[in-house]
């Protein structure tokens, strides 16, 4: 029937499998990101530190280049374990930026114009619902985290002598998963931050304030009550062990002032249950005022 | 099957009970959902949504449970909010779109069949603009719009004539009768206006303080009081009654000529003219009462209803 005849007709034809719907989210999801010129000028400050970490892999490995940047001279730069951690930390931090931009777009539209309502009278659960965005936002963070350090680390392998793939497998796992632990608590934060404040930029400030406001204060009961405890409220101490953990670099911090392993994972995990325990609350049709 | 069918729903919220009890079938094509503010009006559709989770009885949508089923049941219903509810950043078309494709549309369908939603609601001229850009008028018609995209089964409507000015709720009320006759849909209507339930309803449920006060049909109601009239005359009643409860009418006589009278179907008016021409007396008004959706509206809003019992009206 064309446009022009103005009269309802019931719909009788086929219809999209169930789980197939939390795809539409992710895929407006990602077009909403995406539509923001902020949100490409983001991506591409995050690929600069790849282009340059390529170029020093290139001159690593390429004798003629290396021999016209320090002619007789020592390279300066080894890529091993290290490099990569600095690799990894640099692409976590810019998805971090990323990651405030973006999840505000994804969930402050929905809330700031009471759309849920509608939204959730289709058939897609809350769960649906925050498992398309999470889906939306993982997939934006990838292209800036383990996406490009494993291109990074197959360029390295690529064109290094045969044994260093062998040698350092453990970089490459270690690449994706500290990558893949980051992104599912920001985007998961990012999300639950989002949910509860209706103004886009005081989210994206307040996304920032949830990991460097308790950093700062996990920092001074550190130095004041000469624990290293402290750095249980430092995301970016703890975030940096256990990337460092993963890819088997030499430590970063004394020996003394290091974290138990079981007592990071616990308070990432506590992290997790108040991020889902604050959509639980936000993401709702209809809110039930009590009392 | 009934479109929707209450078993002793019972639903609380916050600890208090906001539905009590409710039991009853509808089966109308377009059942109007009326009560005074608080009734519990809105629970009862966000209930029937899936939103809240009934604390007892069951409540069925079209043979669905709203507990179990609620995908199935969702799939297969329309839902236009009282409030603003949009994503205001959006173009009407990929709006309506987005809804479509979350009810089940493939893409390509959904886009056209948005096409289609948004020309029949009238804001097909302005589909490609930013729903934050519409009126208030363009907003609720946009709400119907995503509803019916995906050509649903049943069309929940909360409130839809809200903020519409006299020429806007008239169209969208001839809308709704439009929707109607197609016969491929029923629609439920949850309004305060009266008016809007009488001339799109024929099944109507009066909630009171969430209870059922009442159940009926509208046009039933109204056929069941169409052989009482009142009249006005001139002359001697008194022999114009006598004859007529002769004929087996049931005649009041009152002062200043007035009569009242509920008339056995085998007379028809021009009887009563005929036999007030033999007695002499004019006949200068009559009135035939026609039972209005706020007679009976008023009249479920006095009587009390016990739990789990409705109330003849």
């Amino acid at each position: 029937m064309s446009v022009f005849k103005h009269e309802y007709r019931a719909y009788e034809g086929r219809v999209t499998r169930r789980w197939e719907r939390i795809g539409v989210l992710v895929r407006y999801g990602l077009a909403e990101a995406w539509s923001s010129r902020i949100t490409v000028g983001l991506f591409t400050l995050a690929m600069l530190p790849v282009i340059a970490d390529l170029v020093a892999i290139y001159l690593a490995n390429n004798a003629v280049a290396r021999m016209m940047v320090s002619p007789g001279g020592k390279f300066p730069l080894e890529i091993n374990s290290n490099f990569f951690l600095r690799v990894l930390s640099a692409q976590c931090w810019l998805a971090l930026v990323v990651n405030a931009w973006v999840a505000p777009r994804l969930v402050s539209f929905d809330l700031a114009d009471n759309a849920l309502p509608i939204l959730l009278s289709h058939p897609i659960s809350r769960f649906g619902y925050v498992a398309g965005k999470f889906i939306s936002l993982f997939s934006i963070l990838s292209l800036v985290t383990w996406v490009p350090c494993l291109l990074l680390f197959g360029y390295q392998a690529y064109t290094a002598p045969q044994p260093w793939f062998g040698a350092n497998i453990q970089v490459g796992l270690g690449l994706l998963e500290g990558s893949l632990v980051w992104i599912a608590i920001v985007a998961l934060l990012g999300l639950a931050l989002s949910s509860w404040v209706k103004w886009r930029m005081v989210a994206t400030g307040v996304i920032f304030a949830a990991v460097f406001v308790p950093a700062g204060i996990g920092a001074v009961a550190t130095g004041i009550l000469r624990t290293r405890w402290g750095f249980l409220l430092n995301v970016p101490v703890m975030m940096t062990e256990i990337w460092q953990r993963l890819l088997g670099a030499p430590p970063v911090m004394k020996q003394d002032m290091e974290l138990p392993g079981m007592a990071i994972t616990l308070v990432l995990l506590a992290a997790v249950a108040i991020c889902v325990a604050l959509l639980n609350a936000r993401i709702r049709a209809r809110e039930v005022v009590r009392g | 099957m009934g479109v929707i069918e209450l078993q002793g729903l019972e639903v609380r919220l916050g600890g208090r009970p906001v539905l009590n009890g409710l039991t009853g079938e509808l089966r109308g094509s377009a059942i109007g959902l009326l009560g005074p503010n608080g009734a519990g009006k809105s629970t009862l559709i966000n209930t029937l949504l899936g939103f809240h989770t009934p604390s007892a009885g069951a409540a069925r949508v079209l043979g669905m449970d709203s507990r179990r089923q609620r995908a199935q049941i969702r799939e297969r219903i329309g839902y236009m909010p009282e409030n603003d509810s949009f994503i205001g950043n959006m173009s009407g078309v990929r709006f309506v779109r987005y809804m479509a494709e979350l009810a089940g549309l493939p893409s390509r369908v959904a886009l056209e069949r948005a096409h289609e939603a948004l020309f029949f609601v009238g804001l097909g001229e302005v589909r490609y603009r930013k729903v934050s850009t519409y009126s208030l008028g363009m907003k609720q018609l946009i709400k119907l719009a995503q509803a019916l995209a995906h050509g649903p089964r049943l069309l929940i409507l909360d409130e839809p004539t809200n903020g519409l000015d006299p020429m806007a709720r008239q169209r969208m009320i001839q809308m709704l009768r439009d929707i109607r006759a197609t016969g491929s849909i029923r629609l439920l209507i949850s309004s305060h206006l009266l008016r809007d339930i009488d001339e799109i309803c024929d099944d109507v449920m009066i909630l009171k303080q969430g209870r059922i006060a009442a159940i009926c049909n509208i046009e039933e109601e109204r056929r069941s009081h169409r052989n009482f009239i009142e009249v006005e005359t001139v002359g001697q009643t008194d022999a114009l009654c006598a004859a007529l409860r002769d004929r087996g009418c049931e005649c009041a006589c009152f002062a200043s000529g007035r009569l009242k009278l509920v008339m056995p179907d085998s007379i028809g008016v021009r009887d009563l003219y005929v036999a007030a021409g033999q007695h002499g007396v004019e006949i200068r008004r009559v009135h035939r009462r026609r039972d209005s959706l706020e007679d009976i509206f008023l009249r479920a809003m006095d009587l009390e209803p016990a739990r789990g019992e409705l109330v003849r009206i």
